[in-house]
Formats: structure tokens, C-alpha cells, sequence
């Protein structure tokens, strides 16, 4: 098989155009005009990622009154107490920033009669968001950033320490993409289908979290040798039942409360001291799991009673973000007004804007690979980034990327890669391919994320075992999951989507083995529904009020685990 | 599955390689194709429920549904795209034919019927 290369030279690589990839490429180019900047995009930049059906909200911003240090205090509270607080609060500070940028563009934002932007809540404004992907994304481009849409990356390239680009396929050509940079900025958004999903079937993909996000972003850095922290905080969603919806426009959009199937206000009742309703979002998971565990189930947002016109605008504020949500109360004949809106808890995702999980960052967003910085939700000890957050990172990360190009002191070069080092590249992009037919017992993609989203759920704490764990089960899944590597050499794919596929599963590997020694490593229940550690049920803020970071060795493939202090600043 | 494409109302945006429906669809899902002239929806079990491809169909010939998992057929979803007016009027019908509308803002970005390949940020205006 004769695969045609493309070899493509550049200051500035932005892998993955989405949210945060789009605002770092305008940034770049605004600043360094002369830079030459490209994205490397999976699916078309148009409509990629988390934003492809359109957001209602922008969940981060300061609205009158308040400041970034009032965020950072804020989302400190919401992560029950640990967060990189220069992180939070350097991205709260361009939130302004952003936000007008994406305005100008052309979002419309919803305003009251004096002009002022309508406040959902004390960090959130309304937006008609539909089209905030296509918005981004055209920006980028007349910007001036070249965009390679289709274009699967599948791993860093590296010189010691020091990343010196990427490479990856072409979806559409099959064509092996070789891109030297003299920065990298990782932006490929976080991991959906780690876990066995809530719904199977034709339905298994209607998971909240965008499920072709599959973690490349993480994998490609623990392969590289970056170290990563907090993965333990996975991200455990409180949604609507069935279609997975966003609950904010609900709970925040009408103040429905929480009840369960007595009609009682659990969490004011039972949860009163965390804040009830208004508790650290943690706990508004957790609360709901413990009363369906207990048989109180099922849950509801009590939107009883609501005006007619307060319906409308519900319906109209999904169409903007989940549509199916609209869909769902046609085709059910549900009326809100009249019957509370049922909830669900959704299968675990590791997602970095609204947990912490994710590369180890200074407040550049360099990671501790030379020339290879991250933003949005790959990168990590910043939660509550959303949508606006990822934008600031993606701001801060091309400033520095930039900076580190043309700024005093040594400048980085173009490293192009030896024939040698392209063909090991070339070999292990396109392996699942040229195994097709070579193989007596294979497996396909699918049949190998079945195994591993089997192992996650029954063992790693996913909804067969209610999101709880302990020392045991995980274990056991360290245990299981040190197969997968070696299935993973069985691993076919008949075409390029499906060669796609199979990367997928093995960036997950990667990231789910990594995972584990994660959740193994932290003896305490610091996010109670996220991270349930039964064998150790406490927050114990003497031994584990610090960062669990990982680093897996680029020779032995061992995973070392270690700690970092918590430092307050606020 | 939770779009489908009707075969009678797609024209296969005429000679388009790429239509605009298989360029949106962020999972790469949706194939055209060629000889029949149609786009389809390959993948059907991988689809998020996400609907640019619906929402970007010049001849509205994509129907969202809901998975059988979770409702009956019969009600449906339509979102008409109001070219030139930075709207989106969406029609929605329940199970017993009644129908509420819903008209919201957006901010629409011209999309040609076709474009070339990867590196080239040029679309190519095949539009007649």
C-alpha cells in the first residue's frame, strides 16, 4: 500500500479547531501577523466538536458586580476546595475579552431594554448560540489560519523534551499529514465513551458530552511523556432523562428545584449545609444518585406551574443548544408546566472545562513538554472554563506560543523529521489497516471499546455500580485493562473511518489505564458522584488537599504517580 | 437512528463531492452516494442528535427522529433556515398534528454546495 505524504511546515499547530483551537488562532494571528498559523481539525471546522448543535449560554462570566477573584472563589467552593487558582482566575480576567470578540463576530447576545447583557445566574448570559461553531470558525479562517479539515491526528512528534509537531491522516484521502511546528497547542477537547453509555444501542452515542471526543488530545500527551493531573475528577452530569440535556437551562433558566418521586425538595432537606439546590455541582449529582439509591427515585426538576410564556422560552432556549429536548416533550406529549421534568445521571466523562483533568499547566498554558501548550478542555487544574474559559485559554496559549516564536531569548526552529522517524510514525498511524486480512483473530474497533467501556463501568466506578468504587474494583480494572494494550495489536479497520475508530480506542486505553492509577491514587471522596471512593468516604483536607499528577515513561510505558501542593492565593 | 435522509427530496446538492450535510456532520456519518446521486446516513447507530445537517439541507430533505428508545414517531421537528434574515423559523408538530413555532435569532454563515478537499480554505462555488 502506497500512502501519498503531505508534508506541511509551520510556526504555530493548532491541533483540533474547536472552542478553544478557533479563539487561539485568531489570537495568533492578530498579534503575529506574519506567523503562519495551522489547525489540524478532525471533522470540517464549520460545525466540529461540543459546539456543533449550538450553545444557549455562556456559563462563565463575571456579571455586574462580580470579579475574577470573586469567580475564582467561587468555582474554588464548586470544586469542593482544590483548583489552580492563577489558572481560574487568569482566564476569568479575558472572559470580557473574549466575549465581545465573539460578539463582534456576529453572536447575538440576549440584552435587557437599557442594552445590558440578561443574566442567567451570577456567571452566565443568555445567547441565541445556534450557530456559535460556524461563528468561531469562520473567524479563524479570515484570520488567516490555515485549516486542514479531516484530518485524524494520531501523535505528537517529539525531540527529547521538546515537541516539534504532529502527525496524522486524512479521513477523506488517506494521506499521512507530517506538520513540523515551532509551537503546538493542544486543543482537542476531552473523552466521551470511556464508559459503557446509558443508553444502548441506536442510541449509545446520545451521550451529553460531544461523543467524538475521545480523549486524542490526553493520549497523544501521556504518550508523549507530559504529565497530566487530576483525571480522578471525572465529570458525572445531572441531565435530563433520556435525551441528556443540559439541566442549567432548566434549573437556572426557571429556578426548578430538585424533587424526588415523594415530590420532596431532597436537596434543601438533606443537603441543606452544602447550599441545597445551589450546592457545589458535585453534590447536585451526587444528591439525586443517593435518593434513586435509596428509592426515592424518580427525579425531577419541579417546573410546575410555570406560565405558558415561561414554556415557550424553554423550548426556544433548547432549540439553540438540544433540539431533541424540544422534540422529546412533542413526541411524549409532555407539558412542563404540568409534569416535572424527569433527570438522569450520565455515564462519566473526563472533560477539563468542567472538571480539572488534564495537562499540568504553568499560567501560559505551557505544559511541561517544550513548545507544546494546552488549552480548553484538555488542559487541567481550571474547572467551570466552559465555553468562555476555553476561549481565554485559547487566548493565553497563543500569546505565549507566539511570544516563545518571535520574542527575545532562543528561538525555536523547525526540527524536520528523519526518514526513519517518519516510517515508525507512518507504521503505527496506519497499523489497524495493514493488519486487514493478515490477522486470524481480530478485532474490530467497536468489539474493543465494548471490552474497555465493560471494564470502566463494572470496575472504575461507572453506572453499573452506581459511580462508586473502591481499592478492590479498581484494582481489578488495572488489572483487566493491562490486556488491552496487547489486543489492541489484533486491532483492524477496513477503511479510513474506521481507521479513525480504531485510533479512537487506543487513545482511550491509554487515557482509561492512566485513570485508574488516578482513582486508585486518591484516598479520599473529595467530589462525591465524580469520584466515590466508599473504602475511603471522607474529604480529608490534611492528607489530600493537593493535585494527584501522573507521568508515564516514554521507555517503560509505566505510569509514575505523584503529588502537587495546593497553593491559595484567594 | 435519529436522522434520516429522504431519497426523494435529496438531489445530491447536483455534482457536489462534499454537500453540506456530510461536511457539518461532526462524527462523519453521513456518505454520498455517487452513483445514485444521494446522500445518506451511514453510521446510524453513532449519530449525537446534534442537527447542523439538518439545518443545513438547501432542500430540507433531512427529518430528524427520535431513538425508538425514547419516544413513538409521528411528531416531528423542522427547523427552516430564513436565508437573508439571520433567522431560524422552527416548526414543531405533535403527535396529534398540533404545530407551535418558534422564530430565533442566529447569525447565518454563507455555506457553498460544495468544497474541495483538505488545505484548501477556498470553497468552491458550485452553486446554480
Amino acid at each position: 500500500m502506497k500512502i501519498e505524504r503531505k508534508i506541511i511546515d509551520t510556526d504555530i499547530l493548532i491541533i483540533g479547531g474547536g472552542t478553544a483551537g478557533c479563539m487561539a488562532a485568531v489570537e495568533a494571528k492578530e498579534r503575529y501577523p506574519n506567523l503562519k498559523v495551522t489547525i489540524l481539525e478532525k471533522a470540517h471546522i464549520d460545525r466540529s466538536g461540543c459546539l456543533a448543535g449550538g450553545m444557549n449560554a455562556i456559563n462563565a462570566y463575571l456579571n455586574k458586580g462580580e470579579t475574577a477573584e470573586s469567580f475564582t472563589k467561587y468555582v474554588k467552593w464548586d470544586a469542593c476546595g482544590l483548583i489552580r487558582e492563577d489558572l481560574v482566575s487568569s482566564m476569568a480576567e479575558l472572559f470580557e475579552y473574549c466575549v465581545k470578540k465573539v460578539e463582534k463576530w456576529g453572536l447575538p447576545i440576549l440584552c435587557d431594554e437599557v442594552g445590558n447583557y440578561q443574566a442567567r445566574g451570577r456567571w452566565n448570559i443568555k445567547i441565541n448560540g445556534e450557530s456559535l461553531k460556524p461563528i468561531l470558525a469562520k473567524a479563524a479562517r479570515s484570520a488567516g489560519a490555515q485549516v486542514y479539515n479531516w484530518i485524524v491526528t494520531t501523535n505528537l512528534l517529539t525531540d527529547h523534551n521538546r515537541v516539534i509537531g504532529a502527525v496524522g491522516f486524512s479521513l477523506r484521502t488517506g494521506a499521512f499529514y507530517i506538520v513540523h511546528a515551532k509551537a503546538t497547542i493542544m486543543a482537542t477537547g476531552g473523552a466521551s465513551r470511556l464508559y459503557r453509555p446509558n443508553n444502548p444501542g441506536d442510541a449509545a452515542y446520545k451521550t451529553w458530552y460531544c461523543p467524538y471526543n475521545t480523549g486524542a488530545g490526553y493520549a497523544m500527551g501521556i504518550r508523549s511523556g507530559a504529565e497530566m493531573t487530576s483525571f480522578e475528577m471525572r465529570y458525572v452530569a445531572l441531565r435530563t432523562k433520556d435525551t441528556i440535556a443540559p439541566t442549567g437551562t432548566i434549573a437556572l433558566g426557571v429556578n426548578a428545584p430538585q424533587i424526588n418521586a415523594k415530590g420532596e425538595k431532597f436537596m434543601k432537606t438533606r443537603y441543606a449545609e452544602m447550599g441545597g439546590d445551589h450546592s457545589p455541582t458535585p453534590y447536585r449529582t451526587y444528591g439525586p444518585m443517593q435518593e434513586m439509591k435509596e428509592g426515592r427515585g424518580p427525579i425531577y426538576l419541579d417546573t410546575r406551574g410555570l406560565s405558558e410564556k415561561q414554556v415557550y422560552d424553554l423550548k426556544a432556549a433548547y432549540l439553540d443548544m438540544y433540539p431533541s429536548m424540544v422534540l422529546y416533550w412533542t413526541a411524549n406529549n409532555i407539558n412542563p408546566a404540568k409534569e416535572p421534568i424527569e433527570v438522569q445521571v450520565t455515564e462519566p466523562y473526563i472533560v477539563g472545562g468542567h472538571c480539572q483533568s488534564g495537562y499540568w499547566v504553568d499560567t501560559n498554558r505551557k505544559t511541561t513538554l517544550d513548545g507544546l501548550y494546552a488549552a480548553g478542555d484538555v488542559s487541567g487544574g481550571a474547572p467551570y472554563k466552559f465555553v468562555s474559559g476555553c476561549w481565554s485559554e485559547g487566548v493565553i496559549a497563543a500569546r505565549a506560543a507566539g511570544e516563545a516564536i518571535v520574542g527575545a531569548g532562543s528561538k525555536p526552529t523547525l526540527h524536520p523529521l528523519s526518514e526513519e522517524q517518519m516510517a515508525i510514525e507512518e507504521e503505527r498511524t496506519y497499523k489497524p489497516l495493514l493488519m486487514m486480512g493478515k490477522i486470524r483473530y481480530p478485532f474490530s474497533p467497536a468489539e474493543l471499546e465494548a471490552r474497555l467501556q465493560k471494564i470502566m463501568d463494572q470496575y472504575a466506578g461507572g453506572a453499573s455500580t452506581g459511580y462508586e468504587m473502591n481499592e478492590e474494583l479498581l484494582t481489578l480494572a488495572r488489572e483487566r485493562l493491562s490486556h488491552l494494550p496487547d489486543a489492541l495489536s489484533q486491532l483492524v479497520a477496513s477503511d479510513w473511518h474506521q481507521l479513525m475508530k480504531a485510533h479512537e480506542v487506543i487513545d482511550r486505553v491509554d487515557l482509561a489505564q492512566v485513570l485508574v492509577e488516578h482513582l486508585i491514587y486518591r484516598k479520599e471522596t473529595r467530589w462525591p458522584s465524580y469520584q466515590t471512593r466508599v473504602d475511603y468516604p471522607k474529604r480529608n483536607d490534611a492528607t489530600w488537599l493537593l493535585f494527584v499528577n501522573s507521568r508515564r515513561d516514554r521507555g517503560s510505558d509505566k505510569i509514575n504517580m505523584f503529588t502537587r501542593p495546593y497553593k491559595q492565593s484567594v | 437512528m435519529a436522522i434520516w435522509i429522504d431519497p426523494e427530496k435529496c438531489n445530491g446538492c447536483y455534482g457536489a463531492l462534499q454537500p453540506p450535510c456530510l461536511r457539518m456532520c461532526p462524527g462523519d456519518l453521513i456518505v454520498k452516494d455517487v452513483a445514485a446521486n444521494k446522500a445518506y446516513l451511514k453510521y446510524v447507530n453513532d449519530c449525537w442528535d446534534c442537527l447542523p445537517c439538518v439545518k443545513v439541507c438547501p432542500e430540507e430533505a433531512i427529518e430528524f427522529h427520535l431513538s425508538p428508545q425514547f419516544a413513538g414517531k409521528g411528531a416531528r421537528l423542522i427547523p427552516h433556515v430564513v436565508k437573508g434574515k439571520d433567522l431560524i423559523e422552527w416548526e414543531s408538530i405533535d403527535v396529534f398534528g398540533k404545530r407551535e413555532t418558534f422564530e430565533i435569532r442566529t447569525k447565518l454563515i454563507a455555506m457553498a454546495l460544495d468544497e474541495k478537499l483538505e488545505g484548501e480554505p477556498q470553497p468552491i462555488d458550485f452553486s446554480i
